[in-house]
């Protein structure tokens, strides 16, 4: 896919997004981004070596945004291999699986971690997007909750969080969409200038926003 | 031992006591008692004497000696005092003492010397015998003593005889005269030597046969045989050193010239000494002459390596001379002696070696008795401490590196030596605990694992001592690391120097791996010092703290994280490379070291590192960006120095990489794809730092016009220069042997997914980067942009009336390419013409919005048109126009539409409902048949019929008719609007009606005129009528023919209506800006009710 972006870009450049994908070794990161980027499921994926990387082109109120989606991985080995790339990041998917009440729990970590090192000082600026994965799985396997995730969003004032699976495809593109539309959020926010920064909602933006904008539950749907 | 006898001696001033008298030699022993003491009585009497030998009597022996010099090298009579006043002094005797001991050896009976002989070999004799070959014996007798004669055995026929056999004899006191003589004669088997053969046979024994021999021999002397003389030789006794000799003599027959052949013989002197007795005498003697030499010459330590005086190398000489001391009891005396003075006073070792040298052979063959070898033990007892302390003060200061070289080398052999020999384990500790407290073996303790353990102490030693010494109450990380790096170069040199200097002695004298040793302890002690250090330090690293790339100030009041990476990585490098030495050195046993995943204790600072090369690295470009003069770098480029520097930094970043060599693949692989990534920010902070470097410059005060100066395209071409770099120096980092390594390692598949991911990222990065140029051009352009916008603007003011502007924007914008062709690459220069071109297109199009706006007249657009016509002809080139050309011919098109008269917009109108009319299928409407000709000017129309008509009446019908319309109206002012009659309630009325027009030939080759025909329906008043809908036909479609209108074929057309799409055609957008033109609203108020609303 590189080289059909090669040399054929208008002068008209996209705005380049750069998504770093965080959470614990096997709650589907990688899985999340070949779904979104090429449409692929593989059941039997590697251990992510370090990072991977893809890009992606999105196309929200008739603007294109290329994602660069980082894929980090998740073993505490690779610690030290993957935050260096945080820093520079415009958004941040907080990823567990619906089936696996650690990979939740550890989300805190994950953030802290991110934080940290991605040298971000208005945390609660910042456009992070909690991601349940796995949303196929049979309830009786399910360990989480979609009211713990929003209740735990909401205690971290994160605005996004939607459930996913990257094996059937639902909500994957929407969860890239709605990153983007997060970031968009606050970067017309910061472009305004607007000196207050609150962790409440805006409800004028959410009217400019056109979309649902609070932990959109459609994974089961 | 010497000294309290010394004292002791001194204090007794003793005389001789009768039993020492007897003692004293083994003649008087024999003498007085021969046969008559028992062996063990006269061991103990030896033991007593020994024990209670004085310095006098040791003093009195010597100076008896000194009278009795033998040998050649004695004969000056000045030696003799010299020798006296000499043995005087070293043995600290006063005068009078002196002369009473002079006088008692005086008084002694001379000695009973012996000389002795050893018949080794004789070669090149004349043959005797027919056969050619001789069976020749030696005899041998002392000039004086004729008669006393010695024979060798007969060795039959040879030429060449090997005797090896010993004579002792007897000499008298006066030597100078006498002669030892050889002869070499040819044994004549007669008969009577036949007789005595057969006597061999009863012969019994050794003794008995040689006894046989030697009467076959004096018979043959006396001459009663015709034993022939093959040669002699005469050896004045004065001419052998009191230490003896071994020489060829040439034999001599009277008369006879030729030489007879050559004899080798080894003469030296000896005494009947008790051999115990002797020896003591000689260690003792050899002490005081050693302690007296060492005193008076001041030699230093280390220096002496066995060179006596004169006069003390005589008395010693003459004193094994004269007691017979065999080299090896010598030798053995002297190691005894040395290695107890080397305790107080240090010898050369080279001493020792050469002894060692010499009694090893004795020692392993047990030609040594019991007691010497006690003593020998007892000797290297006290030499092996001091071999020991070299080895570990191996790093002294204080000796140059040469001399310590030699040192260690001698010391090596004597190691070597002793340890060939087998140390007795039961009798001597050799390895005392008192004296070796430093060894761990306890039990195991030989000379290769106790030199094993001073190896590893003396390491051991220095690293405390250095350790120590290096150890500042540095509280900062930085302050450890540097300390570590320093302990760990100083420990690498320590290395280095054991390698060039010691270990190949090491290896090949005692096959001992020195470095290798050293290595094996010094790995371990730094791992100790340096991995929960480096793991601490790594923890607990800040990441560097800056904001942004863009802005590289660095917060304050934290420690300096930059300081603590470069140090931790310089750590890194000092580790790496005493690893290495260590692959070198144990390439077998390197995998258990615990140094080998030394890396792993610096995981965490891996991520640091790069952050600090990267923050280095934009440092160095907002510096090298700083320094540009902005010009070419030479003629030959089209970049500045900036671009070149980025590169070096560049290619620091990837020295970094290079010399981080980072084992682990996986790691490898992410720092890579970190690496690009960071390089494509470089990249991008480089563009930004570069632009806003030349920012402003161009601009113009006076004129208000930007210029692009050649600076602008400099900094373009310099980031492009930059950005092609990127992927080749990717390349070099090395990625595909990463990939391939995990390949190897995991498998293709992942392999691939790597690649993939790296090939993505550099891909993105060169991609930002072109981005970033594309945004700089844009810079450019719309730095441009007021200047083309008004330079536009004028044109269409002014029009026609002064060209002038117009060439002035074509100037302008003519010398703006030119520069950045002149300077840009092609691929940037066709980027930056496509970006001038969607400029101006947005600016065109900003100027005809707001000129619509203001209600300008056609006039104006009608300029604009020429203006953006001439541009587009100069230097757009028409095959670069893909998409961005339809923008193009859109804004033409509305100037065009804005440029035109009302009535030809009018026009423009209808041609353009009719070219969307023509698309309309199956029409709601209805549609009509029509059948029309040209011939000559004349146009005939047939309105034939109307289907299908959309009924407009309450009652589902219409009452149609068809009205012609040739437009553009304008054109046809002079023709009637032919009608068709209605046709009452029907929706598929019947016309049949021809129209016969006459048109002016003018009118007949309008290009785009055009035939509306408009179906209403008739409303009952007539005033109302209702439009049900129209259709046009071109001219150009009309076919020109002779043929009556009958033949001539059907043409359905479908009716339409404008519709609210057609409201936003371009020419009604412009004519609805005409609101002030009567023409333009009456018909737009038509066109209205055509819409049917």
């Amino acid at each position: 896919m590189s080289a059909v972006r090669h040399n054929t870009r208008s002068p008209n450049k996209n705005t380049l997004l750069k998504v770093v994908i965080l959470g614990d070794g096997g709650v589907g990161k990688s899985c999340l981004m070949n779904r979104f980027v090429s449409n692929q499921f593989d059941e039997h994926s590697f251990h992510t070596i370090g990072v991977e990387f893809l890009n992606k082109d999105v196309e929200i109120d008739s603007e294109t945004y290329t994602l660069q989606i980082w894929d980090t991985a998740g073993q505490e080995r690779f610690k030290t291999l993957r935050t260096p790339f945080y820093r520079g990041s415009d958004i941040c998917m907080l990823t567990y699986a619906v089936d696996d009440k650690i990979s939740f729990k550890n989300l805190q970590l994950w953030k802290n971690e991110f934080l940290y090192y991605a040298d971000i000082k208005e945390n609660a600026q910042f456009p992070f997007i909690v991601i349940g994965n796995k949303s196929d799985v049979t309830s009786e396997e399910r360990e989480v909750t979609q009211l713990e995730m929003e209740m735990w969003c909401n205690e971290n004032s994160i605005t996004s969080c939607i459930e996913t699976s990257a094996k059937n495809a639902s909500n994957v593109h929407e969860a890239f969409k709605m990153a983007v539309q997060h970031w968009l959020r606050l970067e017309n926010r910061a472009d305004r200038n607007e000196p207050h920064i609150d962790d409440t909602v805006d409800l004028t933006k959410k009217s400019t926003a056109n979309r649902t904008s609070c932990c959109i539950a459609t994974g089961d749907e | 031992m010497i000294r309290p006898c010394v004292s002791e001696c001194n204090l007794t001033n003793g005389h001789v006591t009768p039993i020492q008298a007897v003692l004293r030699r083994k003649k008087s022993l024999s003498k007085l008692n021969f046969r008559g003491i028992k062996k063990e009585e006269l061991q103990r009497r030896t033991s007593m004497y020994l024990a209670s030998m004085t310095i006098d009597e040791l003093y009195c022996e010597i100076l008896f000696e000194i009278l009795h010099n033998v040998g050649c090298d004695i004969s000056y009579e000045v030696g003799q005092t010299a020798l006296f006043s000499y043995a005087q002094d070293a043995f600290k005797i006063p005068n009078d003492k002196h002369r009473y001991l002079l006088e008692l050896a005086e008084k002694k009976e001379a000695p009973d010397r012996m000389i002795n002989v050893e018949v080794i070999e004789a070669k090149d004799l004349r043959p005797k015998d027919s056969n050619g070959m001789s069976d020749p014996f030696v005899t041998l007798y002392l000039s004086s003593n004729m008669s006393h004669r010695y024979n060798t055995s007969v060795k039959t026929m040879t030429l060449n005889p090997v005797w090896e056999e010993h004579f002792a004899l007897p000499i008298t006191e006066n030597t100078a005269d006498e002669n030892l003589c050889l002869e070499v004669w040819d044994f004549d088997p007669a008969e009577s030597v036949k007789e005595k053969l057969g006597k061999i046979f009863d012969v019994k024994g050794v003794k008995g046969m040689r006894k046989l021999v030697k009467e076959i021999a004096v018979t043959a002397t006396t001459g009663q045989h015709e034993n022939e003389l093959i040669g002699r030789a005469k050896i004045p006794l004065s001419t052998i050193p009191a230490s003896g000799m071994t020489m060829w003599y040439s034999l001599d027959k009277k008369n006879k010239i030729n030489r007879q052949g050559v004899l080798k013989v080894r003469v030296t002197f000896s005494s009947e000494k008790n051999n115990q007795v002797a020896e003591q005498e000689y260690r003792h003697l050899l002490r005081i002459v050693l302690l007296h030499e060492l005193e008076t010459s001041k030699v230093a330590a280390n220096w002496w390596c066995g060179t006596f005086t004169p006069q003390g190398e005589q008395l010693l000489t003459q004193h094994i001379a004269q007691s017979g001391l065999t080299p090896a009891e010598v030798a053995l005396c002297q190691y005894y002696v040395y290695s107890s003075i080397h305790q107080s006073h240090a010898l050369n070792l080279t001493l020792f070696s050469n002894l060692l040298e010499k009694l090893v052979k004795p020692l392993q063959v047990g030609g040594v008795s019991d007691e010497d070898t006690k003593l020998f033990w007892d000797a290297t007892k006290k030499l092996l401490p001091s071999c020991f302390s070299i080895i570990r003060k191996i790093r002294r200061k204080s000796v140059t590196e040469k001399a310590m070289v030699k040192q260690v080398v001698e010391v090596l052999k004597i190691l070597n030596h002793i340890h060939s020999l087998e140390p007795p384990r039961s009798n001597i500790d050799l390895f005392p605990d008192t004296m070796y407290p430093w060894v761990t073996y306890q039990d195991d303790r030989t000379v290769p694992t106790v030199l094993n353990d001073a190896v590893a102490q003396g390491a051991n030693d220095w690293l405390n001592h250095i350790l120590e010494n290096n150890n500042k109450p540095e509280e900062s990380n930085v302050g450890k690391l540097q300390n570590m790096i320093q302990i760990i170069q100083l420990v690498r040199s320590d290395l280095q120097k054991a390698i060039e200097f010691y270990d190949k002695f090491f290896q090949e004298i005692v096959n001992f791996q020195f470095a290798k040793a050293l290595y094996v302890f010094y790995q371990a002690r730094i791992c100790i010092l340096c991995e929960p250090d480096v793991i601490e330090i790594c923890k607990n690293l800040r990441s560097l703290q800056y904001s942004s790339y863009n802005d590289l100030t660095k917060q304050e009041g934290s420690p300096d994280p930059l300081a603590e990476g470069t140090s931790l990585f310089e750590l890194y490098l000092a580790l790496q490379r005493f690893a290495t030495l260590g692959i070198g050195l144990c390439p077998a046993d390197y995998d258990t070291f615990h140094i080998k995943n030394f890396h792993q204790w610096f995981h965490g600072g891996v991520a640091q590192w790069l952050d600090i090369a990267v923050y280095k690295a934009l440092q160095r470009i907002e510096k090298a960006v700083e320094l540009d003069q902005l010009v070419h770098v030479d003629s030959n480029v089209k970049y500045s120095s900036s671009a070149v520097d980025t590169l070096t930094i560049f290619y620091q970043v990837k020295v970094f990489w290079e010399q981080l060599n980072w084992p682990d693949v996986e790691s490898c692989y992410t720092f890579i794809a970190k690496i690009i990534d960071d390089i494509c920010r470089c990249c991008v902070f480089y563009a930004d730092k570069m632009s806003a470097r030349v920012e402003g410059m161009g601009d113009t005060q006076d004129d208000k016009k930007f210029e692009v100066t050649a600076e602008w395209c400099l900094a373009i071409n310099n980031i492009d220069y930059v950005r092609e770099t990127l992927e080749p120096f990717t390349r070099d980092l090395g990625m595909d042997g990463v990939i391939h390594k995990i390949g190897e390692m995991k498998s293709p598949v992942e392999a691939q997914r790597c690649q993939h991911t790296l090939d993505n990222v550099i891909a993105n990065a060169i991609d930002t980067v072109r981005n970033k140029i594309i945004e700089l051009l844009e810079t450019v352009v719309n730095k441009m942009a007021p200047a083309m916008k008004r330079l536009l603007i004028e044109g269409a003011e002014l029009g026609d009336q002064d060209s002038n502007s117009c060439d002035r924007l074509m100037m302008y914008v003519d010398n703006n390419l030119g520069t950045l062709h002149r300077e840009l690459n092609e691929e940037n220069f066709s980027r930056t013409l496509e970006v001038v071109w969607e400029m101006l297109n947005g600016t065109l199009g900003e100027i005809i919005q707001s000129n619509i706006e203001k209600r300008r007249p056609p006039a104006f657009f009608a300029n604009l048109r020429k203006t953006l016509k001439l541009m587009t002809g100069s230097f757009k080139n028409p095959q670069n126009c893909d998409n961005d050309c339809d923008e193009l011919r859109r804004t033409e098109q509305i100037l065009r539409l804005n440029g035109l008269e009302t009535a030809e917009l009018i026009h423009e109108v209808h041609l353009e409902l009719a070219k969307e009319f023509e698309k309309v299928k199956d029409s709601q409407l209805g549609e009509i048949s029509i059948k029309t000709k040209f011939e000559e000017n004349t146009l005939t129309i047939e309105v034939m019929n109307a289907r299908n008509l959309l009924p407009m009446d309450s009652n589902g019908t219409c009452d149609a008719f068809v009205r012609i319309h040739l437009l553009p109206e304008a054109k046809f002012t002079n023709i009637e609007k032919p009608k068709t009659k209605t046709h009452n309630r029907t929706q598929f009325p019947l016309f049949d009606e021809t129209f016969v027009l006459k048109l002016t030939p003018e009118q007949r080759e309008l290009e785009d005129a055009l035939i509306l025909f408009s179906v209403k329906d008739k409303d009952l008043l007539g005033y109302n009528n209702q439009y049900i809908g129209e259709a046009y036909l071109p001219f150009k479609d009309i076919e020109d023919t002779s043929q009556s209108i009958g033949v001539m074929p059907q043409i359905h057309l479908q009716l339409a209506r404008p519709t609210d799409k057609s409201m936003c055609l371009d020419s009604i957008k412009a004519l609805e800006y005409r609101q002030g033109d009567k023409q333009a609203k009456e018909f737009l108020r038509k066109l209205k009710q055509r819409m049917g609303t």
